[in-house]
């Protein structure tokens, strides 16, 4: 009897040291995987401040010039911070970079247009009717305002328009199908509908996820692709480390 | 089991390379499949079982048992349907002094060892961008190279893709294909239409922008057919008519590129709107299970609102 709950109090002891060292166990590896996560995020920071400072000699220089045409995708719960998206826009003006195209999928930026447009001096809102090389060789600022109704939707009106025309042409072959509908004629169309922008080098998406949030499809087909995270946790060192990357990339379109 | 959930850091949009590149070389001339039961590597703790098909009437069905997933992910916050950019097959021989048809053919072990995890993981569509309406400017002997490599696949996989439940949709500007191509792809598609377990889409002379031209083109025709009407043509309709709409999941929930370059290269342009983008520094012929967990664990840990707001 006295062995049995001898036994029976040895195993008890057994199970809690057990379950204790289990426990602790778990807790460590939370810790080591958190301290190596928080170890990661000084670095970036710190790296983020270096390169703010310009003491990091590589990202001193950049080559600017290669970004003619810049966009920038806010989720739309950050693009209610108004503030933060200025701050930004002036980062990006200071860095030499003039033709900006600011997207979010509900049209919030749309909405606070006025009070964004009234932050730059001589500032030209981007008219559609202009064509891509004279947009870019403005030399001072254009801002465009894009959100969801200039991709799909846009699209589909562009689709509409050319089916009018097939339409009025009274296409019966083939071949005139293919005349009307075409790429280049598409981008015209989409001109026409007042969603033709020109294609941009480089996106710069802010926002917790790595999608594009319905960016105009049509427009961002060698499009390079950067995720900078949310909006509030920008910086400007990882702006500048986006851009120089960017700089160094060389696309061979196919080939 | 172990349930850790942390801040992803996004400061990085590239995921560095954990591996040198590998020495040495093992290329295998074609696509031998040795059946769905091999041992798996050490590293991870997962049990696998061969699926055992049968055959009745002409339709293959499988029957999967339980496949463990790696530690750390989730059934249940699975993609339905993975893109994949198979970039980097030219470098990746480069690398090693080998022509570039060595690094295609080791582009397409990848390939089989990505259909396979797919198939196990519970991923129902898997498209994959074989060969872009831009890449016809590349040499001649390499665009026949690649367009041969792909036929002697196809040949030498029809089999195994029934047995694997396996389904085969290409798409892409077929006109430019050779006929032989062209028949043995209408084959394997009409004889896998059946099959569930996976439908891999294959993007062959593929151009984002020729997708969204040839539905518009299609719609009119439509409208001339008096089929619908001028006012009834919306996104939705464009949609209907884009080439992916030969699958249930047209849109990719995860989009994975690898060789380091950040873009989609004119690839599924429209069906990109909300997908999680992946990009790894990996070479395509070096892009294996390791990597393709990752990719699906970052996928996983996202917060994605898909243009919504949280409530």
């Amino acid at each position: 009897m006295d062995f049995s709950r001898q036994k029976r109090k040895l195993q008890f002891w057994t199970d809690k040291i057990g379950n204790i060292l289990l426990r602790l166990s778990w807790h460590l590896v939370h810790a080591v995987i958190y301290l190596c996560y928080f170890t990661m995020g000084m670095v970036h920071a710190l790296e983020s401040h270096l390169i703010s400072r310009g003491l990091l000699r590589k990202y001193k220089s950049l080559y600017i010039s290669k970004i003619n045409y810049l966009a920038i995708v806010i989720e739309s719960e950050d693009a209610c911070r108004t503030s933060n998206v200025i701050q930004l826009l002036q980062w990006v003006v200071a860095l030499g970079i003039n033709h900006i195209c600011l997207y979010d999928n509900e049209g919030i930026l749309k909405k606070s247009k006025d009070l964004i447009l009234d932050k730059f001096d001589g500032v030209i809102l981007f008219q559609d009717t202009q064509e891509d090389n004279m947009l870019l060789d403005q030399p001072c600022m254009t801002l465009e305002f894009v959100s969801y109704s200039d991709g799909k939707e846009a699209v589909a009106r562009a689709a509409n328009v050319l089916l009018k025309e097939y339409i009025k042409s009274g296409a019966t072959g083939s071949n005139q199908g293919e005349q009307i509908f075409s790429e280049s004629q598409m981008s015209e169309a989409l001109k026409t509908v007042g969603s033709g922008g020109p294609e941009p080098d480089l996106i710069l998406i802010y926002g917790p996820a790595r999608c594009h949030l319905g960016f105009p499809a049509w427009r961002m087909r060698y499009t390079e692709i950067q995720h900078m995270g949310p909006l509030k946790s920008m910086k400007y060192g990882s702006l500048i480390k986006a851009i120089y990357r960017f700089t160094t990339v060389q696309q061979n379109y196919g080939k | 089991m172990l349930s850790l959930r942390f801040a992803v850091p996004t400061a990085n949009t590239l995921i560095p390379t954990k591996t040198k590149p590998k020495s040495g070389l093992v290329v295998q001339t074609g696509w031998k499949q040795t059946g769905l039961s091999s041992s798996p590597p050490k590293r991870y703790d997962y049990k696998l079982q061969a699926a055992t098909t049968d055959i009745t009437d002409g339709r293959a069905s499988v029957e999967d048992k339980e496949v463990e997933l790696p530690a750390g992910l989730s059934r249940e916050l699975m993609p339905k349907h993975v893109a994949v950019i198979m970039d980097g097959n030219g470098r990746w021989a480069r690398q090693r002094e080998l022509p570039t048809s060595a690094g295609h053919e080791a582009g397409v072990k990848s390939l089989r060892e990505m259909v396979e995890l797919c198939g196990q993981w519970g991923i129902q569509v898997l498209t994959v961008f074989a060969f872009s309406s831009e890449n016809w400017i590349r040499p001649k002997v390499e665009v026949n190279f690649l367009l041969s490599l792909f036929e002697r696949a196809l040949k030498s996989e029809m089999e195994s893709f029934g047995r694997s439940g396996i389904r085969i949709s290409v798409i892409g500007d077929s006109s430019k294909l050779p006929a032989s191509l062209l028949s043995l792809i209408n084959e394997v598609e009409e004889t896998t239409k059946n099959n569930t377990r996976l439908q891999l889409i294959v993007a062959v002379s593929y151009s984002g922008k020729y997708d969204v031209i040839q539905a518009c083109r299609s719609i009119a025709e439509r409208v001339k057919d008096g089929q619908i009407q001028l006012e009834d043509i919306d996104e939705g309709l464009i949609e209907q008519e884009l080439e992916t709409n030969c699958t249930e999941y047209p849109y990719p929930d995860l989009l994975i590129r690898t060789s380091g370059e950040l873009r989609v290269s004119n690839f599924l342009l429209w069906q990109l709107a909300y997908t999680e983008l992946f990009f790894t520094q990996e070479l395509w012929p070096d892009f294996g299970k390791e990597d393709f967990v990752e990719a699906l664990s970052s996928y996983q840990q996202r917060q994605r609102r898909y243009g919504g707001r949280h409530s």
